[in-house]
């Protein structure tokens, strides 16, 4: 079944995903066009470089085209599910370089002057501003919870691992991720006032 | 689910959703959380907050050639447009390798064309001239690398199926893709699967039934495939 490329960009995340579980490429198209960019800033954002990015990139988006069908709407939405397939294999693909270090701070400056001055779009222009603002919320943190929050989910590294190297107790990361996730869950319920 | 239970594993919540558990100790978290309803509602909680840390990325424009390329995969992967047809169509693709020179045992490079031929050698009991994959070893083929242009070559064989890898294989537009043919008893046969290179021009695909073929080929052909080869072959091998 092929739906024509129109009809697909109207349609919802959650009803582009069956299309594409039935191996329509208009669909993926579409979903390619929404949400390549984000997924490719992660990947960036997590190795570091171009080329691994795109691979990375890459590799996330033929593997839910090949498993669209199996998407879970009872575990999120549609991009938040992407997402965590590229942070995954973002993370896969940081660990397989061995003494590659990851990015340890919030500071995207270097990326910001990577950036081409044109070809966003309206929509992603929006979506730059929310994420101006998110980066704005995680900026507030205190220092020691976002850093163990950069370590864990962009760093990739576990908790024990985190423990060791800050040389502070299991259980201070522990809390501090927990207290980071909260008042940044706290700004959202704010509106990011 | 007693309280001081739900304590224990309420100190992970956050380590767990940020991917920083060990993987036993999120698949106990998890074994937990089915049962316990204050977890539940913890992790439903916080997701927010998980979304919002890959949402605060910077934003960066990918390369227009990283779209064509995932496109070129899905495309081909997704199947030919025009599915495979009549025989007549394979006996028009025989005619089409007969132009090139080809045959069982003569296939040769068309003057003036860049056309790799390859010559697949006998290795460690692979058997050749009865067809690859004759050997039920699972016996592994070599390579003799291409001429112009510069596209080398590996066939591997595994039983009566084999995997064709290309390297140095240029990038491709995203409405093309390569297609590999096989040639049994002079006619030519389309291989189902299509495939595209990837970013370092290396190129993979299975040749699922290699009895008795005389010589693989590919193409480059419209995204979806061809019924018939439409182009010249990047590279064409004879078995022999």
């Amino acid at each position: 079944m092929t739906v024509r490329k129109e009809k697909a960009e109207r349609l919802a995340d959650e009803e582009l995903m069956p299309l594409i579980g039935e191996k329509d490429p208009e669909a993926f198209e579409v979903f390619y066009d929404r949400h390549g960019g984000v997924a490719y800033s992660l990947a960036y954002r997590i190795v570091g470089e171009k080329a691994a990015a795109e691979d990375v990139t890459q590799e996330a988006f033929i593997s839910i085209w090949k498993s669209g069908a199996r998407f879970d709407r009872a575990r999120g939405s549609v991009r938040s599910w992407m997402l965590s397939i590229v942070r995954n294999r973002a993370i896969d693909a940081l660990r397989s370089r061995a003494g590659k270090a990851p990015k340890l701070t919030f500071d995207d400056d270097a990326i910001l002057e990577q950036r081409p001055s044109e070809a966003l779009t309206e929509e992603e222009a929006m979506r730059n501003e929310t994420a101006s603002e998110l980066r704005g919320a995680l900026g507030e943190l205190p220092g020691e919870q976002s850093k163990v929050i950069e370590l864990a989910y962009f760093g990739g590294f576990s908790q024990s691992e985190i423990s060791r190297m800050l040389g502070v107790p299991l259980g201070t990361v522990k809390g501090r991720m927990r207290l980071g996730l909260e008042k940044i869950r706290g700004e959202l319920a704010e509106g990011l006032a | 689910m007693t309280e001081t239970s739900h304590e224990r594993w309420s100190e992970d919540v956050a380590a767990y959703m940020l991917g920083a558990l060990e993987p036993e100790q999120a698949a106990e978290l998890e074994r937990h959380a089915e049962g316990c309803e204050r977890c539940r509602e913890e992790i439903r909680w916080l997701t927010p907050a998980l979304d919002a840390l890959p949402e605060s990325v910077e934003r960066i424009e990918p390369p227009r050639e990283l779209r064509s390329r995932v496109m070129a995969e899905v495309r081909a992967d997704a199947g030919p447009a025009d599915a495979p047809a009549a025989a007549g169509l394979f006996g028009r693709a025989s005619s089409w390798l007969r132009e090139l020179g080809s045959g069982p045992m003569g296939l040769r490079p068309v003057a003036g064309v860049a056309v790799a031929v390859l010559v697949v050698a006998a290795v460690a009991g692979f058997a050749i001239g009865g067809g690859i994959g004759s050997d039920e070893g699972g016996a592994t083929s070599t390579v003799v690398a291409g001429k112009a242009p510069g596209i080398t070559a590996k066939m591997v064989s595994e039983g009566d199926s084999g995997t064709l890898h290309l390297d140095n294989v240029e990038q491709l537009p995203s409405d093309r893709v390569l297609q590999a043919w096989v040639q049994r008893d002079g006619e030519v046969e389309p291989v189902e699967a299509l495939f595209v290179p990837d970013r370092q021009g290396q190129a993979s695909t299975e040749l699922p039934d290699m009895e008795d073929v005389e010589v693989v080929m590919v193409t480059k052909e419209p995204s979806g495939g061809s019924a018939t080869p439409t182009g010249e072959p990047l590279i064409s091998i004879a078995v022999q």
